[in-house]
């Protein structure tokens, strides 16, 4: 599988040359593959948000390289703008940047900055909608008239009608309950499979991540602390707790029933695994 | 036997949403609130929930229906300034985005400025502060300016300025909705421990099951109706309701039924993770 | 972004900064009055060596404070090219066309600028390198407090300056985010013409009102929560008695200035 995004080497300092500089990535190497969902995972403050906004270019390394299709973002900082087109990135709490009239308008601004045409533009803001899984209808009212899961929604098709090879989405789940939670993600997993794009995922639930991401990337300290797929990543528990991090819940429940004695496979995180796991044991008494 | 702190009857709210139409966010409410008890109220976007703890606190004020709080009729019209004054300091109200809630520029004179609105004397709010701040964590950020404080913080503030004001009880309209899993942790324990040690009334408002999982008991709104009300386990078991208003219930708790569901004979509460841990435990030694 | 911090407070150890702010707004003012009694060769160097004072009482390094005078190096090249061009006097120094250069011009153009200079490095050593703005905004307050009883909204007033100060890095920050955000949807803000610019910065300012707007709404509420009622009945935390050593600093500033008056009076100093 060839790799979407590689970054080699990469560092990035907040405040340079001030007293207040912090190092917000420490020599960061890291692949991300074409074609899956990867979770990326860290504490506030680990570097997380910094590294997606190396990207697609809304910050310059200091050190290090990003390279995206094995072609250097950088190579001609002019066209940085063309970058962003191509890597998507959805911020934390995306409703607060609407301000457009209408949805449609709003929706069309990311295209109409990329020069495309009426028509071209009309097709992928209605595309983008029924991704996100937004009614045709609200796309002509204001931004004031929806609710606030729906300019979530109408927010993160802003970037899809962008057409990115590379969604990034920064917490896209904040704040939502657990049906407006589990809707958006497998909008966005589904959104994936039929475009065929890279998704990066950052969020802080264990448990989402678990069930909507092929890969993980662990941030601790400006640094990667673990990279590979989920189930790797849950078993290894003790890393992850040591900087404050934690398995999915069903994995706590495992890994505390074997510290109890009992035998069991413990690189299970759904209900569901779980479910099979412990019924393997009332079968095998 | 418990005393009866409020008492919600009838309550019903009608709002003007924004296509013109009247709308209502409450549907005849009626439920009553122990002093000191613990109480989570659940319930997706757009339940009410939010709705409801304004109205407690006189925010909005009810179409129909009454609000009775230590006894005393808040939905009285005839309520004058001083009683809502005395409602408020009472009934104090700690809300979701910690950015929005806090006045002053430095952490402690924040703090002191309920005392200071309700007239408490200069040495006396000394005392307060100092006090509020030690009992959340956050003296040695008393002369910090709150914007560079992390979320988690920011709400500890905010909880230790309403605390200053000596409350019975504390309404959190989904307080650790914008926080990150440290900052949830952190405030989660606060309010466990003013409610534990201080006795205060505490309303928490939240979509979070493994917060309502701490609560002594939990309300479930739906559509603006109140569909169920009991213990977390008693609502727990209720999953498919709960997942037809859109929530979900802890995924261990959710094993559980699972694992009764295959035949397996699973006794006892399973709210918790160690709930859930020991009664899987116990019920596998017994094969 | 965030390096505009607003106001300057340089905070440290040092007897302006333990000065009680009010005496500090009253001095402030008494000093700007005593600049202007100078009238001769020997006040201007008696201004010069206060100012001079002043920056060591306050202990604030001589690297900020003449970044601060950095700013304003333009406005006072100019007023002081104004005085040497445009003074006429008795003692002509230099001749050159139309171009007419006397003594006195010399001597005008340094006076205006000691008297900037020690204007700038009076108020900002005494108000805001020493004062954080919401001593500040507390120290006005108090003073204006008498107006109270004339209905003057002092109290309102002071409530919009805490809140304005305590909103500022918020939207600020909020700026950047909405900025960051209409960047990844292509927005560009560095290029094309001025309307061009002005134009790109629509789709930041408008989600900023809306923010702020939100923000104060929710602001509202919760004061209302804890119980603020406009200030009626309204005690504080720290209430600042006026200590001794909060005087003497009046005393030596009204000796400054009786000793400005004195030389002007018996017209010693080389008055010009």
């Amino acid at each position: 599988m060839s790799d979407k995004i590689t970054v080699e080497n990469l560092s990035y300092f907040h405040a340079r040359k001030t007293p207040y500089e912090i190092k917000a990535l420490d020599g960061i190497d890291l692949n991300i593959q074409s074609g899956t969902v990867t979770g990326l995972i860290g504490h506030t403050g680990s570097g997380k948000s910094t590294l997606v906004q190396m990207f697609n270019g809304l910050l310059r390394p200091y050190e290090g390289r990003v390279l995206l299709d094995g072609a250097d973002i950088w190579a001609k900082p002019k066209d940085i703008n063309k970058i962003r087109f191509r890597v998507g990135l959805v911020m934390q709490y995306p409703e607060y940047q609407l301000f457009e009239e209408t949805i449609y308008k709003d929706i069309a601004y990311g295209p109409k900055n990329m020069g495309l045409s009426d028509d071209e533009i009309r097709e992928r803001v209605l595309e983008a909608a029924d991704f996100v899984g937004l009614d045709r209808e609200l796309l002509d009212k204001s931004p004031f008239d929806l609710s606030g899961g729906q300019k979530r929604r109408a927010a993160i098709a802003g970037i899809i009608a962008m057409r990115p090879e590379l969604l990034i989405l920064d917490e896209p789940a904040a704040g939502l309950d657990p049906r407006g939670r589990d809707a958006i993600f497998n909008n966005i997993v589904e959104y994936q499979k039929k475009s065929g794009s890279t998704v990066l995922i950052v969020s802080h639930s264990m448990e989402d991540m678990a069930r909507y991401c092929d890969r993980l990337i662990v941030m601790s300290g400006a640094k990667i602390l673990l990279e590979g797929e989920c189930r790797e990543i849950f078993t290894r528990a003790d890393e992850l707790s040591a900087v404050g991090l934690d398995v999915p819940q069903i994995t706590r429940l495992m890994l505390a029933l074997k510290e109890k004695g009992i035998e069991l496979d413990t690189s299970v995180f759904t209900v569901e695994e779980a479910l099979e796991e412990i019924l393997r044991l009332y079968q095998d008494k | 036997m418990a005393e009866t702190f409020i008492k919600v009857e009838n309550l019903s709210y009608l709002y003007d949403a924004d296509d013109g139409n009247t709308r209502k966010a409450l549907k005849d409410l009626s439920f009553e609130i122990n002093k000191g008890e613990f109480v989570a109220i659940l319930g997706h976007n757009g339940s009410g929930k939010s709705t409801l703890a304004k109205l407690l606190n006189i925010i909005l004020t009810p179409t129909e229906g009454k609000i009775f709080v230590g006894g005393k009729d808040v939905t009285d019209q005839n309520m004058s300034d001083e009683d809502i004054l005395a409602l408020r300091k009472t009934v104090g109200m700690v809300f979701q985005n910690p950015d929005n809630q806090l006045v002053a520029t430095i952490v402690e004179d924040d703090v002191a400025f309920g005392p200071e609105n309700l007239g408490v004397s200069s040495p006396d709010i000394r005392k307060r502060v100092d006090e509020v701040l030690g009992y959340v964590g956050m003296t040695e950020y008393a002369k910090h300016e709150p914007h560079r404080l992390s979320g988690g913080q920011k709400q500890r503030v905010a909880i230790a300025g309403v605390m200053a004001m000596m409350p019975e009880c504390i309404i959190f309209d989904e307080s650790t909705a914008m926080l990150d899993p440290l900052g949830r942790k952190d405030v989660m324990e606060a309010i466990e421990r003013l409610n534990r040690d201080k006795g205060i009334t505490v309303i928490m408002i939240t979509h979070y099951m493994d917060e309502a999982a701490r609560a002594d008991r939990v309300i479930v709104l739906d559509d603006g109706r109140l569909i169920l009300d009991g213990t977390p386990s008693e609502v727990f078991e209720e999953e498919e309701r709960l997942r037809e208003c859109g929530l979900a219930i802890p995924q261990c708790t959710e094993l559980i039924h699972k694992l009764r569901a295959e035949g397996i004979s699973l006794e006892g509460e399973c709210v918790s993770l160690e709930d859930c841990v020991a009664l899987i435990e116990r019920s596998l030694k017994k094969q | 972004m965030k390096s505009i911090a607003f106001g300057q407070y340089y905070p440290a150890e040092s007897p302006l900064h333990r000065l009680d702010p009010r005496v500090k707004i009253i001095l402030t003012i008494l000093y700007i009055v005593c600049s202007f009694m100078c009238k001769n060769v020997l006040s201007y160097a008696l201004l010069l060596i206060s100012a001079i004072a002043l920056v060591m009482l306050g202990r604030i390094p001589l690297r900020i404070v003449l970044k601060g005078l950095k700013a304003v190096l333009f406005v006072l090249g100019f007023t002081a090219a104004l005085n040497i061009f445009w003074t006429a006097g008795e003692q002509l120094l230099f001749e050159w066309k139309f171009i007419k250069i006397y003594v006195e011009g010399i001597y005008a153009a340094v006076f205006i600028m000691i008297r900037i200079t020690a204007l700038i490095i009076g108020t900002s050593m005494l108000m805001t390198y020493t004062t954080t703005p919401i001593a500040l905004t507390n120290a006005i307050e108090d003073l204006l407090s008498p107006l109270k009883k004339l209905h003057v909204p002092v109290h309102s007033f002071a409530m919009m300056m805490t809140i304005a100060l305590r909103f500022i890095p918020t939207l600020t920050e909020e700026t950047d985010r909405i900025m960051t955000a209409q960047k990844a949807r292509g927005a560009d803000f560095t290029s094309g013409s001025l309307v061009a610019r002005a134009k790109a910065l629509i789709p930041v300012l408008i989600p900023l009102f809306v923010s702020a707007f939100n923000r104060a709404g929710d602001l509202a509420t919760a004061m209302e929560c804890r119980c603020y009622n406009g200030g009626e009945g309204r005690t504080r935390m720290t209430v600042r008695k006026l200590r001794f050593a909060d005087i003497i600093p009046l005393f030596l500033i009204l000796l400054f200035g009786a000793g400005l008056v004195a030389l002007n009076i018996l017209k010693i100093g080389y008055t010009m």
